[in-house]
């Protein structure tokens, strides 16, 4: 059960999912609570012209930096056209993802490994995550961890009355805003390793699952985070073993995320007893 | 403490909702807004959080660190994941700040504002899982554990059953007692006249404002209500869904 993590990728992989998993299952309960599970679609899709961008310019290295710019600019536009008044949150978040993925696939297209790097974008590569791409992911794990320290207490006010905050004196077009950048850190940090589709099941899943076994905030978090390590865990060596043993091709991102739906239907019985 | 507005109108983005507000409000007295849906009683309590805009007129307005603010408890969403204790503590998030951790004082405040509510026994439970009544009790906890000076509740007495309704009366009247200055909204004409000292008739623009006696009288009420006020043979009022 240990033995494949010994190997160098594998273990890279599975330092990359706990990583993940420490970051999005308290993340994923705000994503919950204040029901942005469209948001954070949309928010993985806008950040895929940026990946495509970054990859073209300076190769996997470049997708770093391309999903982060792509991802902050797109929380903050995010954030004013949901305030505005013209259009619906729904309406502009769908024009904003449906605009931005696009973009993405015009650019995407226009190069001669179309079908190949478009699969790596969509669905990740898990197991090719390089030493500097885990250290990338462990400094955005710690700024996501500290932000959500120093601003736990006013989102949660928010999420659970924005007029009774607001009321309180906090800022809550500020905290959108801040959420949305925090969301767009996590898919930054997961689309290389997951891919921008498939990132957005770390984001929703996690504390939706939770949410079957515990009402309070904090069981929550750690509930969906330990649900991302083991879906982690079993996803690649499910991967791991069905390549070496069986030589089916198993996609690795994709068997992490169907192992967390997994877990989430499992857990469903346990919320209608709870009821 | 002191409230006063002086010939105020009020709005948003820039269009006027309601007219002629003229109110002076002193430290422990209690205000009733009374009118119909819509007559702008909402507003008013909004312009005293900044969240609606003062157009015309001269508000002087007790600065926000120091206004209380109770919610509809219907507005809020039933199913979130959040203990009546987790409730009232954000009441003390504004003086907690970003950093400072929970302490014993803010532990002992939150158990001490929901004994004034009389609901100590539901501090572990979820929030949603509390009558209509109970909600609203938990909100007012919420808004006294701050330890305003000025207390606004809007409709704090919607779907309330009569226990809660008396537990809220009740705490009311303490805290003005204390000194804290109340401005409610309410259809319910017979909780304003036994709760509040003044009551202010909105429609659009302000109608009347003065002690419930001079207020609270069919000549006085006709007006705001317009079509929705009937006459009886016998001089009394009726007022068809206020």
């Amino acid at each position: 059960m240990i033995e494949p993590f010994s190997v160098p990728f594998m273990g890279r992989a599975l330092a990359e999912i706990a990583l993940l998993a420490v970051i999005c299952g308290p993340v994923s309960v705000f994503v919950f609570v204040r029901r942005l599970s469209f948001v954070s679609d949309a928010l993985t899709h806008t950040v895929f012209p940026g990946v495509v961008i970054g990859f073209a310019a300076a190769g996997v290295e470049g997708v770093f930096a391309g999903a982060l710019v792509a991802g902050v600019v797109t929380a903050v536009v995010l954030t004013l056209l949901t305030r505005g008044a013209r259009l619906t949150d729904d309406a502009a978040t769908a024009v904003l993802l449906t605009a931005m993925f696009s973009i993405g696939v015009v650019l995407v297209s226009r190069r001669s490994s179309y079908t190949s790097d478009l699969t790596s974008f969509l669905f990740g590569r898990l197991l090719t995550v390089t030493s500097r791409q885990l250290a990338e992911t462990a400094v955005l794990a710690v700024v996501i961890l500290v932000a959500l320290a120093v601003s736990h207490r006013a989102l949660l006010f928010r999420a659970f009355d924005p007029e009774g905050a607001a009321a309180a004196g906090f800022r809550v077009g500020r905290l959108d805003l801040w959420l949305n950048v925090l969301l767009a850190l996590v898919v930054v940090a997961g689309v290389r390793a997951v891919g921008t589709i498939l990132v957005v099941a770390l984001l929703i899943v996690p504390a939706a699952a939770a949410r079957m076994v515990s009402d309070r905030l904090a069981v929550m978090a750690a509930v969906g985070a330990t649900l991302v390590f083991l879906s982690g865990y079993c996803g690649l060596l499910l991967s791991w073993t069905a390549s070496l043993r069986y030589e089916i091709a198993l996609t690795s991102a994709s068997a992490v995320v169907l192992l967390l739906v997994i877990f989430y239907v499992i857990l469903m019985p346990f919320r209608r007893v709870a009821a | 403490m002191e409230l006063r507005y002086t010939g105020v109108s009020l709005g948003y983005q820039g269009k006027k909702a309601l007219i002629d507000v003229e109110i002076r409000l002193k430290a422990g007295q209690r205000l009733a807004l009374v009118g119909p849906n819509g007559a702008g009683k909402s507003t008013l309590i909004k312009s005293m959080l900044g969240q609606s805009e003062i157009l015309g007129g001269t508000a002087i307005i007790p600065p926000r660190d120091v206004i209380g603010y109770v919610p509809q408890s219907g507005d809020l969403d039933p199913d979130f994941p959040v203990s009546v204790q987790q409730v009232v503590m954000m009441g003390r998030y504004r003086s907690l700040g970003w950093w400072r951790p929970v302490r014993k004082a803010d532990r002992q405040a939150v158990a001490e504002a929901l004994d004034q509510v009389g609901l100590t026994d539901k501090a572990r439970n979820r929030f949603g899982t509390l009558s209509g009544g109970q909600r609203q009790r938990v909100l007012l906890a919420r808004a006294i554990v701050a330890q305003p000076q000025l207390l606004l509740l809007d409709e704090p007495f919607n779907g309330v059953d009569a226990v809660s309704q008396d537990a809220i009366v009740t705490v009311l009247r303490d805290l003005s007692a204390a000194g804290t200055a109340l401005v409610l909204s309410t259809h319910d004409l017979a909780v304003a006249r036994d709760l509040a000292d003044l009551i202010c008739l909105l429609n659009g623009r302000q109608f009347a404002v003065g002690t419930p006696g001079e207020t609270l009288t069919a000549s006085s009420l006709r007006p705001v209500y317009a079509h929705r006020a009937l006459d009886l043979a016998d001089g009394r009022l009726v007022l068809v869904d206020p």
